[in-house]
């Protein structure tokens, strides 16, 4: 039972709009559909605000309530599938966790890390935000995307691996490019 | 990766190991190369969907919507609100007029930070982060900005941190965070000291003061006087000295 007043409320949760807003966005893919999601999600929260446990994350209990929301959307809906689908025919040995490529890494700039996240399966994409940049504990992204904490763990161990693939593979593609036009540019 | 301390070293970088376990592995690290090349290769992968995964920003419309969501029955008749936003107007523009001949011909960098603290004294929602907690302004304003900065802990003093939000002056982003002084509002601004070509000397109705420490320019400007601000700027000064 949480001891929260609405001005507690507002004093921990209006920092989060931004966060929120940025999750909502990554998942929906839409701007209108992201400012609804936020919009029904302090909805939510204020009016479900007794059932906030004090003592645990705040930060994390607001991300669970998006989320939850997100599910009960029609684009929610349509994707709970999706992301069964697309653990269940995920092939581990196609990634490559065994060969640091720090340099290459260093080298991606934002935008094609951006590309990347986009194309990482969704159970994929949303565990990694919270938990590389919305710095949540293992424990607190299982609540708030309600799945075993396993999950998570083996997710993020994926979802990392993906990512660390296709920023090689983009970066390759972009330095044969770079060179394929050099060549051209060379011989006109 | 063929060592067999792979898993623990994934939780090593998520923070997630209990304290001796974290000891046990930073050991192991000192003499693994295989696992400390790992732990950079991982590091640098973080840092890298940190800045890119925060993409987005709420647009000001939702901010303004999430406020009314909160308070319903804060809303105003019409009337009320034409009569206080002509009073507003009446208001800023006798102060820019009353400000502007002085502080322009100084420096017109500093009537720009003179403008925007006047718009937080008259707007009712003077900061775009909400809060009494530096551990909360702080942060908001990564990524934002091309530079970061230490609020000091104002608790046990006279000043109470009301909250932040971006600040352009010149084409140049800066922070601008508001504290009040008892009954006087002062707003603290950091810029990179590259971006700012003039030092100020003052030169309105309002006090501005204004110092550097490790490449970044702060300009505080109050109403309230110099033995009252005086804290304010020493705690500044002692949070962000190398």
């Amino acid at each position: 039972m949480s001891g929260l007043n609405q001005k507690d409320f507002e004093k921990l949760a209006l920092p989060l709009l931004d966060p929120l807003y940025n999750f909502a966005r990554w998942m929906c893919s839409d701007a209108d559909e992201a400012r609804d999601l936020v919009q029904e999600t302090f909805a939510k929260a204020l009016k479900g605000l007794s059932s906030f446990r004090e003592g645990t994350n705040f930060r994390a209990w607001m991300f669970r309530i998006l989320r939850n929301t997100f599910l009960t959307s029609r684009t929610g809906l349509e994707r709970r599938n999706t992301v069964q689908e697309s653990e269940e025919g995920f092939d581990d040995s196609v990634v490559t966790h065994d060969t640091p490529e720090l340099a290459l890494v260093r080298r991606a700039d934002t935008e094609l890390v951006q590309q990347a996240i986009t194309q990482l399966p969704e159970g994929f994409q949303e565990v990694l935000i919270l938990a590389d940049l919305e710095e949540l504990k293992y424990q607190e992204i299982a609540d708030a995307l309600d799945i075993p904490i396993g999950t998570v763990m083996s997710r993020l161990a994926r979802a990392r691996g993906l990512l660390r693939q296709k920023i090689v593979q983009m970066l390759q593609t972009k330095t044969i490019s770079n060179a394929g036009r050099k060549i051209v540019g060379a011989k006109s | 990766m063929s060592c067999n301390w792979r898993e623990k070293v994934e939780l090593f970088v998520d923070d997630e190991l209990q304290p001796a376990d974290q000891q046990e592995v930073s050991s192991h690290l000192s003499g693994c190369a295989e696992c400390t090349a790992t732990v950079a290769e991982q590091l640098a992968l973080k840092k890298s969907v940190r800045v890119a995964a925060n993409r987005y920003s709420a647009p000001p419309d939702l901010h303004a919507a999430v406020y009314r969501q909160l308070h319903p029955h804060a809303r105003v008749s019409p009337w009320w609100k034409w009569g206080m936003s002509a009073v507003c107007a009446l208001l800023l523009f006798t102060l820019g007029y009353a400000l502007w001949p002085r502080s322009s011909g100084k420096d017109p960098f500093v009537a720009e930070l003179v403008d925007q603290h006047v718009i937080a004294l008259s707007s009712p929602n003077p900061v775009d982060v909400v809060s009494e907690d530096r551990h909360t302004v702080k942060p908001w304003f990564q990524g934002k900005i091309p530079f970061t900065f230490t609020p000091p802990e104002v608790t046990g003093t006279n000043y109470k941190l009301v909250g932040g939000k971006l600040a352009f002056a010149q084409h140049n982003p800066g922070a601008e965070l508001l504290y009040t002084a008892g009954q006087h509002k002062v707003s603290l601004f950091i810029f990179q000291e590259c971006a700012v070509k003039q030092v100020p000397g003052g030169g309105s109705t309002f006090n501005v003061k204004s110092w550097s420490e490790n490449g970044l320019q702060y300009y505080l400007v109050t109403d309230a006087s110099d033995a009252e601000t005086t804290q304010l700027i020493s705690l500044w000064k002692d949070a962000n000295r190398s």
